[in-house]
C-alpha cells in the first residue's frame, strides 16, 4: 500500500481526533486537518473509451504477418508506427501515449478481457461497471461499492465526481453515496433568477421535504441535497485556477482540466470519471481512430503536466479501459465489429512503465476475436489494492490478484 | 427485483371507477400525463365528464387535425430551409408543446428512443426528418411494418454504417442491434445469428440519400438464423426475428417502462398476456397501448408517481398544463442540457430514462431551465402574464395558486409545508406574477416535481 494514509494520520492531527472532538475543535484547525489529509490522498482518474476500442490497432502488433493479412486495409504500416519494441507499436496518432511512456508514466496493460465474453456495447460495459453478468442482481457499480464501504475513511466531502454530459456511468452507482454529475463548472451551480427569496426557499425546501430513503423520492432527495451543497463547493474551489501547460482543444480535454482544477483545490475526492466515446468504429475507421486515440494520448498527458506542475503528480494514476476490443479481421466498410480481448492503460508518475503480459496471439482466436488472459477484474484490484488502499475482495466480490503496474 | 407481486389477471383487467376509485380530476390528471404531456385546468374539467375508455379510445387513433398538420409542416420546412439538424429540435419541442394528438406524440418520441438515431453521425436535417415522420406515420400502428421500413430508412442505416454493405464482408452493426436493441434484447440470440442476419443485408446500401438495393453485393447463398434456413430474400430475415416469441415480450415490456412505471422490471408472468395480445393483433401498438392505459394496474400504487419524468415530460409538461408558449428554439436547447436532446439520443440504445435521467447536474439544470422559462418574457400563459392566467382559474389567494400548481402538475401530493413555503413565497413582495414565477421556480426543486 503506497498511499500510506494512515501512517500519515497517525503524524498529524488525525481525523478521528477531530471527529471525537466534535464542535470543541476550532473550525480553521479542523479546516487545516481535512485540507492537509486531502492533500494526501491519492487520486483515480478513470477515462472510459465507450464503444469499443481497436486494441490491436492502438497497441500494434507491427512485425506479426497474421497482423497484416488480417488488415490488408486497416494495418498501420511498420514505417509509421510508434515503436515501443520490436514486436509493439502504438498508432501513428497515439503520440501522447507514447511519449508517456517514453517518460515512464504509461502501463499498458496486455490482452484484459473476461470469460464468455459479451459483445453488446451495453451489456460488455454493464459487465465491466458491475463485475457481474446480466443473470445476477445488479445494483451497484464497482466504484460504488468502494465509495459506500469507504465512506468513513474518505474525509472528502464528494468522495468522486463524473464529468460529463452522458448520464452517470452505472460503476458509480453507490447504495449510499451519491455521486455528483458535473457538465460544465459555469453550468454546475443553481441559478435563482436574482432572487435570494427563492434560493434560501430551495435550501429550506431541501431540508424539509425527507422522504424514506429507497424509493425514487428519496434517491431524488438525497440527490438534490448533494447537488446544492456540492454546486456550492465546486463554486467556491475553482476560482483563479491557472496552468501553464496548453490543453489541446477536445472535450476530454476540457474535462480533464477540470479534474485537474479540483484536484487542486483539495476537495478530498478520490474518484473522477470521465468518458470519450466514439470507438465504435464499424466504418471509415481510419480518421475517426485517429482522431480518438490523438485526443486520449494529448488529453491525459496534457492532464499529467498540469498536475505535476501544481504538485499533485505522486498522487494522481489514470486508468484507460473500453468495453471490448474488435474483430481482428476488417469488414468490408472499412472498419472493424464488436470484438473481446484488448489493452487497458495506467498512466502516472507512480506506474510500473511498460508493457505488463503479452499481446494476445493473433491465430489462436475465440470466435475470430483476440483472447484475454488478464481479468479486467486484476486490473481493478491493482488500483484499489495499490492506489486506493482498500480490500478488492469486498468490492469486486473475489479474489482477483492485481497486476504489477504500479510501484508497490 | 420484479413486479412478481402484481397478480396479472388483476393487472389487465379494465379500470372501472367505482367508490373507493372515483373517475376524478386527479385520476384525469394522471391519464392525460401518462398519455400525454398533462392537462390544462379546462382540459380536466372536460375530462372528468367523459368516460375514461372513450378518452383513451380517442388518443389511441386520433383523426389527424389538418390545420395543424399545416402549420407544423411550414415550420419544419423553415427549419429545413436552414439545413441546421440542432435546430429540428425547437420544431419538434413545438409540436410537442401544440399537438392535438399528445398520446401520438408521445409515441412517436418512444419510437425515436427506440430505433435511436442521431443527427450527429447522420448530419442531415432532411434525413432526420423523414425518420421522424416514419415514426410518427408507425407510432400507433403496425410494428412489423415499422421494423421493416427502419431496416431501409437512410438515417438508421447511415447511422449504423450500413451505407455501403458488401458480401465479402458484411458489416454487423445493424444486423446486431435489429437482434439486441429493436426486436428481441439480449440473451435471445447467439453471435451467429447476427453474423447470418449480416449476410442477408449485405448489398442494401444508400445511394444519393435513398435505399437501393445493390443485387452484385448481396449474399445469395442460404442462410440459418434463430433455427431456420433459407435464401432469405426481401427482408424475410427480419420476419424469422419478428416471430421469435421473445419478440413481442420485447416490445411490450418497453411500452410497459414507457408508459407505467421505471422500476421494478416487470416480470414475464405480467407481460405475457398482453403479448399474446400484441401478437394475436398483428403487431398493433395502439391495440397493446390502450390496453396499458385502460388497465387496473395503470390506475394502482404501482404506477402512480412511479415514473422520473423524462426533460420533455418535465419542461413541455410544465408548460403545457399551464398552457405555457415560449421560444421554441431555446426549449430545444432546454432539452438538450437536460440530456434530451432531440434528434440527438446519446447512442443506439436511446435514453435509459428513469433514474438515469436524474445527477446533480441534471437537477440544477432542471430548476435552472424551468426558473428561465417561467421569467422569460417570451412565455406567456394562457397568453398572458401568470398573475391574469390564475385569476382566470379562479386562483386569487396564494393558497389557491398553490393548490392549482400541486393539482395540475404534481402526481404525488408534497409535504403540507412545502406548500406554506410556496404560499410564503408567492406572498412575498414584489410583483404578483413574478412572485408565482418564483414559487414555480421553488417548486421545480423538490423530489415530487420530478416524478409523474
Amino acid at each position: 500500500m503506497r498511499s500510506n494514509r494512515r501512517d500519515f494520520l497517525k503524524t498529524t492531527l488525525g481525523t478521528s481526533a477531530v471527529v471525537s472532538l466534535g464542535a470543541t475543535v476550532p473550525g480553521f484547525l479542523r479546516h487545516a486537518a481535512a485540507a492537509s489529509t486531502n492533500e494526501k490522498e491519492t487520486v483515480l482518474v478513470v477515462v472510459q473509451m465507450s464503444g469499443g476500442n481497436d486494441g490491436l490497432n492502438t497497441v500494434i502488433p507491427y512485425s506479426d504477418p497474421a497482423y497484416r493479412s488480417s488488415r490488408p486495409k486497416l494495418a498501420i504500416p511498420e514505417s509509421d508506427v510508434l515503436k515501443i519494441d520490436d514486436a509493439l507499436g502504438f498508432h501513428p496518432a497515439a503520440r501522447g501515449l507514447a511519449d508517456l511512456l517514453e517518460d515512464d508514466r504509461l502501463a499498458i496493460v496486455q490482452g484484459v478481457g473476461y470469460e464468455n465474453p459479451n459483445r453488446s456495447h451495453f451489456e460488455s460495459m454493464d459487465i465491466w461497471h458491475t463485475c457481474q453478468r446480466k443473470t445476477d442482481t445488479r445494483t451497484t457499480g464497482w466504484l460504488g461499492r468502494y465509495l459506500d464501504l469507504s465512506q468513513a475513511e474518505n474525509s472528502g466531502a464528494s468522495s468522486a465526481f463524473h464529468l460529463g454530459h452522458e448520464k452517470q456511468p452505472f460503476a458509480l452507482t453507490a447504495e449510499d453515496v451519491r455521486v455528483p454529475s458535473i457538465d460544465s463548472l459555469d453550468g454546475f451551480r443553481l441559478n435563482d433568477g436574482g432572487d435570494e427569496n427563492v434560493r434560501s426557499t430551495i435550501s429550506k425546501l431541501a431540508a424539509t421535504t425527507a422522504k424514506e430513503s429507497d424509493s425514487i423520492l428519496g434517491f431524488l432527495q438525497s440527490t438534490t441535497t448533494v447537488a446544492l451543497s456540492a454546486s456550492k463547493r465546486v463554486e467556491e474551489a475553482s476560482r483563479d485556477y491557472k496552468t501553464p501547460v496548453n490543453y489541446p482543444e477536445s472535450d476530454l480535454a476540457t474535462k480533464l482540466k477540470t479534474v485537474a482544477q479540483l484536484i487542486d483545490a483539495g476537495l478530498g475526492t478520490r474518484v473522477y470519471y470521465v468518458t470519450l466515446d466514439g470507438f465504435d468504429t464499424h466504418s471509415q475507421q481510419p480518421a475517426a481512430h485517429a482522431v480518438l486515440l490523438g485526443q486520449l494520448g494529448d488529453a491525459v498527458s496534457s492532464f499529467l503536466n498540469d498536475v505535476k506542475h501544481h504538485g499533485h503528480d505522486d498522487r494522481v494514476t489514470v486508468l484507460a479501459f473500453s468495453e471490448f476490443g474488435r474483430r481482428v479481421k476488417e469488414n468490408a466498410s472499412d472498419g472493424t465489429d464488436h470484438g473481446a480481448a484488448a489493452p487497458a492503460f495506467l498512466a502516472g508518475s507512480k506506474v510500473r512503465a511498460g508493457l505488463i503480459g503479452d499481446h494476445p496471439s493473433l491465430t489462436d482466436l475465440e470466435d475470430g476475436d483476440l483472447k484475454f488472459h488478464t481479468d479486467f477484474r486484476q486490473v481493478y484490484a491493482t488500483v484499489l489494492e495499490s492506489w486506493l488502499g482498500w480490500s478488492s475482495k469486498s468490492v469486486l466480490g473475489g479474489i482477483h490478484k492485481p497486476v504489477d503496474a504500479l510501484e508497490a | 427485483m420484479t413486479t412478481a407481486a402484481i397478480d396479472p389477471s388483476w393487472a389487465w383487467k379494465p379500470f372501472r371507477p367505482s367508490k373507493q376509485q372515483p373517475w376524478n380530476r386527479a385520476r384525469a390528471a394522471h391519464l392525460l400525463r401518462r398519455a400525454g404531456f398533462g392537462a390544462t385546468s379546462q382540459e380536466l374539467d372536460a375530462a372528468v365528464e367523459q368516460d375514461p375508455d372513450e378518452i383513451v379510445g380517442a388518443l389511441v387513433s386520433p383523426n389527424l387535425d389538418a390545420k395543424f398538420e399545416q402549420e407544423s409542416e411550414a415550420f419544419a420546412a423553415t427549419i429545413l430551409a436552414s439545413g441546421n439538424p440542432k435546430q429540428l429540435s425547437a420544431w419538434w419541442s413545438y409540436v410537442m408543446l401544440r399537438t392535438p394528438h399528445p398520446l401520438l406524440e408521445k409515441t412517436t418520441l418512444f419510437w425515436h428512443g427506440h430505433f435511436a438515431t442521431s443527427a450527429a453521425k447522420v448530419e442531415d436535417s432532411t434525413t432526420m426528418y423523414n425518420q421522424n415522420r416514419l415514426f410518427r406515420q408507425f407510432a400507433l400502428g403496425d410494428f412489423g411494418k415499422l421494423t421493416h421500413a427502419i431496416s431501409r430508412d437512410p438515417a438508421m442505416l447511415i447511422y449504423l454504417d450500413s451505407v455501403t454493405n458488401r458480401k465479402a464482408h458484411p458489416n454487423e452493426n445493424f444486423a446486431r442491434e435489429v437482434m439486441e436493441l429493436f426486436c428481441l434484447g439480449e440473451g435471445n440470440y447467439s453471435e451467429k445469428d447476427i453474423q447470418e442476419l449480416a449476410r442477408c443485408f449485405t448489398g442494401w446500401e444508400i445511394r444519393r440519400g435513398k435505399f437501393r438495393f445493390n443485387r452484385f453485393q448481396h449474399d445469395t447463398e442460404t442462410k440459418s438464423i434463430l433455427g431456420r434456413s433459407g435464401e432469405m430474400p426481401e427482408g424475410e430475415s427480419i420476419d424469422i426475428v419478428l416471430d421469435q416469441p421473445a419478440a413481442p415480450q420485447f416490445i411490450v415490456r418497453k411500452l410497459l417502462r414507457y408508459f407505467m412505471f421505471d422500476e421494478p422490471f416487470a416480470s414475464d408472468e405480467l407481460v405475457e398476456p398482453l403479448a399474446n395480445e400484441l401478437r394475436e393483433h398483428q403487431w398493433d401498438i395502439s391495440h397493446v397501448v390502450g390496453r396499458i392505459l385502460t388497465s387496473q394496474l395503470f390506475y394502482s400504487e404501482h404506477v402512480i408517481g412511479r415514473k422520473v419524468r423524462s426533460p420533455v415530460d418535465l419542461v413541455i409538461g410544465m408548460l403545457r398544463t399551464l398552457e405555457g408558449s415560449t421560444n421554441s428554439y431555446q426549449l430545444g436547447d432546454d432539452l438538450n442540457q437536460l440530456g434530451q436532446g432531440l434528434f440527438y439520443p446519446p447512442n443506439v440504445k436511446g435514453w435509459d430514462g428513469g433514474r438515469a435521467w436524474i445527477n446533480s447536474s441534471t437537477l440544477l439544470g432542471r430548476a435552472n431551465v424551468i426558473g428561465r422559462i417561467v421569467r422569460d418574457e417570451k412565455t406567456r400563459f394562457g397568453g398572458g402574464k401568470l398573475d391574469e392566467y390564475f385569476t382566470r382559474l379562479d386562483a386569487e389567494s396564494a393558497s389557491a395558486i398553490v393548490d392549482k400548481l400541486v393539482e395540475l402538475i404534481l402526481a404525488v401530493e408534497p409535504a403540507q409545508a412545502v406548500k406554506g413555503q410556496l404560499v410564503e413565497v408567492i406572498n412575498a413582495e414584489g410583483d404578483r406574477s413574478d412572485r408565482i414565477a418564483a414559487a414555480i421556480h421553488a417548486l421545480s426543486t423538490i423530489p415530487e416535481f420530478q416524478i409523474m
